[in-house]
Formats: structure tokens, C-alpha cells, sequence
């Protein structure tokens, strides 16, 4: 394969990756406002074209028309900075996230992953926690307190959790034997069982990190509409008061959903009857098939922290540490130990 | 007696698979995927009680009205009733009931056969609270409230009720309304049997 040819495969996959994240991303908001308005027995947006379809659109050329209001207090370099270090992590960690099998197109190999470096998960845990920055610094520069308050809080759920999340990882990892991402998944395959059922546990504990990092009910502490007027965003407006949620609320969640999916779920494996074997009932579409089982995966996985959302109330930032100190982190510890226990015993 | 009630604590079993999570999990799947009870409102409008506070009308003579009150009045004040106009026989009671000085403008025009007719019957409803104390004092049932209730409007001047306006408000709520019972809400056959048995049993008043 010549350098030119590899050079237009990855922009093509860049090119491809950005548009579907941050399209889906943007209609994802009415999703969420679908979902929440049946929750509460109402249809939600049904004016703009056929029940709301053409929504978020509407939505994205009123924030581009609004008036950008610089606060006076405010840094300027920092306040607009903060939405670059907020975006530019959550997108990048869709670099290591593999999207399904090895496909032929026009001769060529491809592996639908940007890049699958060796360390992957660690990689995009770095950038999760990276995101934390954009939410600090936004804080900061906004000189308000309502804004501080909500950064601190955020930066204090996402040291505790990032400890947690990287334990609760480290389960998998240890089953997999390989840090990268692809790999991950073909060991998943190769000894024919999601890691869901090998590490409940380990499940439960990222699917509570996965809310927490990602300013999700019951641990959205950081918004907090009642008591900090949501927080950091209080003091911005138009577009960048749009992209903050889009980053935090569905660009991460499904960042982490898809790390959940490739850790937990066998990423775009099918159905799997633990050390048995896999049912695919899209067999017909050969390899493709995985790309919509990795979709599927995914969009369930995605409907859950909605419904999650929608149901449940909100913990107090004692609450919420205490439970990552005390409750989850010698959760994963103890997971840790089972791993290391039925790990040698797998094949693979 | 102050009776506390202390908060429940979970077991073991709740608090490792979650049951209280599972319990609320379930009552918003079920409201989820039950059908909704909204009215998708400008293309969509419930219609309000008979007796809803809304804007004023005036009743037209149309030879239901309440006799002998009318007939009463009618000669009490001297007044020329017309076929298709209002029933107001311009005896200020309306006025005089309501709290608000400046709210109402009357006034009667002589004909000339010495009878009286209303000529000018302005509210103004910038100065309204809908108490509906007007319509209690009203004593041939010709000022009352209809179900008009979407009532913003662009000027001041529309805020306020000539007489061709609570005219034309009055004979479209007496073709649309008037044969309706009087319930508070029309299909509630259940309050309609609450009120029945309900109804008081008040001892007369002996006058003499």
C-alpha cells in the first residue's frame, strides 16, 4: 500500500468519523427530547417538520444567529479557549474506537479504526479526563460563582471516577491481554464471550463512572439546574453555550459507550451464547453486519443512560465521591482479583 | 399525637442489584410507552366549561329571556327592546357592582317616542379581573361571561368592548351554548352525580 493511498484512507476515515460524530451527535438532542417527553407522557418537538425531524436544525440556526456576549469580567483567552479543550479530547477518542470488522473496499484492507495504536484504552481514558480542562477552565474564565462552583464540582466527580473507571477497565484488559482496542474485541471473538458475563461487577462500576464523567443523572451534580442554573455554561451564550452539552452530554456518552461496548459488549461481535458460539441474525450482509451490531449496541446502550436520566434523582457531591471512594474503588479492586483468578483459565 | 416515620432502610439484596433503581426504572417505562395526554395546542383546543370567566357578551333579545324580570325592567326603565339587539336595559347595576371605578361606560339614547334604547356600553378589560360581579348584578341576564379566553392582542384599543363587539360575542355563544347543561365540565358524569348528592338542604328564610 503506497504512503498516498494510506494518506487519503485516513482523511477519508477523519473526514467520515467527524461528520457522523458530530451530526449524530447534534440530532441526538432530539432524541433526548423525545425520550424525556414520553417519560413525562408528552410528544415532545412536533413543529418542525414531521414530528420534529428537522429540530435540531432549527435549533443550530438559532444559536449561529444569537448575539455572542463576551461577560466583562471574563478572560477572554481562557472563556473561548475552554471550548476547544472541552470538543477537541471527546472527539479524539473516537481515534481508537473500532467500528467493526476488516472490510475489502476496492482492493484495499481497511480496518474501520483510525488508529489502532497498542494502548488505546489508556489513550482514551487520557482524553476523557482531558475534558475535564474545558470544564475548568470554562469556570474559571467565566468569573462567575455559579460557573466556578459547577467546575469544581465536575473536577472533583471526574478525579474520583477516572481512578474508578480505569480500575474497572483493567478487568477486561487483563482477559484480553492487549490494551488495544481492536485486539480487545478479536480476543472477545476468539474465546467466544462478551466480558459481560465474566465481569458483572466490573460492568456495573463503569456504567456508574460513565454516568459520572459524563454529567449524567443521578450524578449531574455539575448542572444542577435547580441550585447552579447549569453551572459552568451559566455564562455563555449562542453557539458555545450549545457546544458545551454536545460535547458533555452525547459526544462522551457516546465516546465511553462505544469504550463500554468494545470492553463489555464484544464490539461488533453479535449475539453471544457465553464459550458457545454467536447467533447473527444479519448474516446476509457478510461483513457489514458488524457495523450495525456495534449501531445497535451503542443506540441501547445510549437509550439506557436516557431512561437512567429521565428516572432517577440526583446525589449530593458527598454522596457522589463517597460512593467512588468507598463503594466502587474496592468494587473494581475486587474485580481486579477475580480477573486475575479466571484469566490464565481462558484460552486465547 | 406527632407520629414519625422514619425512611426505610434497604436491605442487602435492594442495595446490590439496585431494586429501588428497577422500581423507578419500570414506572417511567410504563409512562413511556403509554400514549400521551397533551393537546398539541394551536392546532388542537379543549373546549371550556358553560360557566368559564372568560370574555364579556351581551345576550340579544331573542324571546328566551328571564320573565317576568324582563318585562319588569323592561317597563321600569322605559325601554324600547329590539329584536336582535341587547337585552342591556342601561339600570347601571353592572356599574355600580364593580370594584373597579372607571370600567364601564353607559349610556342610553332617547328615541322619540319618549322610550329608551342603550347606545354606548364600553368595558374596559385593561382594568378587569374577571371577578364576574357585574354578571351577578345583572338583572335580565343580558351582560355575562363566554368561553373566550385567547384574548392577546397587538393594540390597547382592542382590549376594549363596544357594544356591536359583547353584541356579536353574545349571539355566537346563544347559537353555540345555550342548549348546553349547566355542569362544570360537560362529559363528567361523575362529578355530575357528586354534586346531586351533594346538593344542600338550606332552611327557608322567613321574610315575615
Amino acid at each position: 500500500m503506497s504512503i498516498i493511498a494510506l494518506a487519503i484512507i485516513i482523511v477519508i476515515k477523519i473526514v467520515v468519523i467527524l461528520l457522523v460524530i458530530l451530526g449524530i451527535g447534534a440530532y441526538l438532542t432530539l432524541v433526548e427530547r423525545k425520550v424525556a417527553a414520553h417519560i413525562q407522557r408528552r410528544p415532545g418537538p412536533m413543529v418542525v417538520g414531521w414530528h420534529g425531524l428537522l429540530q435540531p436544525l432549527a435549533d443550530g440556526i438559532k444559536l449561529l444567529t444569537k448575539e455572542d456576549i463576551l461577560p466583562s469580567s471574563a478572560d477572554k483567552i481562557l472563556y473561548n479557549f475552554a471550548i476547544i479543550m472541552a470538543l477537541v479530547p471527546a472527539s479524539l477518542v473516537f481515534a481508537v474506537v473500532p467500528f467493526g470488522p476488516e472490510v475489502h473496499v476496492l482492493g484495499y484492507d481497511i480496518k474501520p479504526i483510525l488508529t489502532d495504536v497498542n494502548i488505546g484504552i489508556i489513550l482514551a481514558f487520557a482524553f476523557g479526563s482531558l475534558a475535564v480542562y474545558g470544564v475548568a477552565l470554562s469556570g474559571w474564565a467565566s468569573n462567575s460563582k455559579y460557573a466556578l462552583v459547577g467546575a469544581l464540582r465536575k473536577a472533583g466527580i471526574i478525579i474520583s471516577y477516572e481512578v474508578v473507571i480505569t480500575f474497572a477497565a483493567l478487568g477486561p484488559i487483563m482477559l484480553a491481554k492487549s490494551l488495544s482496542t481492536y485486539d480487545i474485541v478479536m480476543a472477545q471473538i476468539h474465546q467466544k464471550v462478551w466480558y459481560i458475563f465474566l465481569q458483572p461487577i466490573s460492568f456495573v462500576v463503569f456504567v456508574f463512572a460513565l454516568l459520572a464523567e459524563t454529567g449524567r443523572v443521578p450524578f449531574d451534580i455539575q448542572e444542577a439546574e435547580a441550585e447552579l442554573v447549569t453551572g459552568f455554561t451559566v455564562e455563555y451564550g449562542g453557539m458555545k453555550f450549545g457546544l458545551f452539552p454536545l460535547v458533555e452530554w452525547y459526544v462522551e456518552v457516546l465516546s465511553l459507550s462505544a469504550i463500554l461496548t468494545v470492553l463489555y459488549l464484544g464490539g461488533w461481535s453479535a449475539i453471544n451464547i457465553p464459550f458457545v458460539g454467536f447467533i447473527d441474525p444479519f448474516f446476509f450482509l457478510g461483513a457489514w453486519s458488524g457495523f450495525l451490531w456495534f449501531i445497535i449496541k451503542v443506540s441501547l446502550l445510549f437509550l439506557l443512560i436516557l431512561w437512567l436520566h429521565w428516572t432517577l434523582p440526583r446525589y449530593r457531591i458527598d454522596q457522589i465521591t463517597g460512593i467512588a471512594w468507598k463503594v466502587m474503588l474496592p468494587l473494581a479492586l475486587f474485580n481486579i482479583l477475580i480477573s486475575a483468578i479466571i484469566a490464565p483459565l481462558l484460552r486465547g | 399525637m406527632i407520629k414519625k416515620v422514619f425512611e426505610k432502610p434497604l436491605n442487602l439484596l435492594e442495595t446490590i442489584f439496585f431494586l429501588d433503581f428497577i422500581k423507578g426504572l419500570a414506572v417511567t417505562f410504563k409512562q413511556g410507552v403509554s400514549k400521551t395526554i397533551t393537546t398539541h395546542y394551536p392546532y388542537e383546543k379543549l373546549t371550556p366549561p358553560k360557566r368559564f370567566r372568560g370574555f364579556f357578551g351581551h345576550k340579544i333579545v331573542d324571546g328566551f329571556e328571564p320573565q317576568p324580570a324582563f318585562d319588569e325592567w323592561v317597563e321600569r326603565m322605559k325601554i324600547e327592546p329590539q329584536k336582535g339587539a341587547s337585552r342591556c336595559v342601561v339600570c347601571y347595576l353592572c356599574k355600580k357592582a364593580c370594584p373597579v371605578p372607571d370600567l364601564f361606560e353607559i349610556d342610553g339614547k332617547k328615541l322619540e317616542n319618549g322610550k329608551k334604547v342603550v347606545s354606548v356600553f364600553n368595558m374596559n378589560l385593561m382594568l378587569c379581573t374577571f371577578c364576574g360581579l357585574c354578571v351577578d348584578a345583572c338583572p335580565v341576564d343580558c351582560l355575562f361571561q363566554s368561553d373566550i379566553h385567547e384574548t392577546a392582542s397587538f393594540t390597547r384599543r382592542d382590549a376594549i368592548l363596544d357594544l356591536q363587539k359583547l353584541e356579536t360575542i353574545g349571539k355566537s355563544w346563544q347559537q353555540r351554548r345555550e342548549e348546553e347543561p349547566d355542569r362544570i365540565w360537560i362529559d363528567d358524569e361523575a362529578r355530575d352525580v357528586l354534586w346531586r348528592e351533594n346538593k344542600l338542604k338550606l332552611p327557608k328564610v322567613d321574610n315575615a
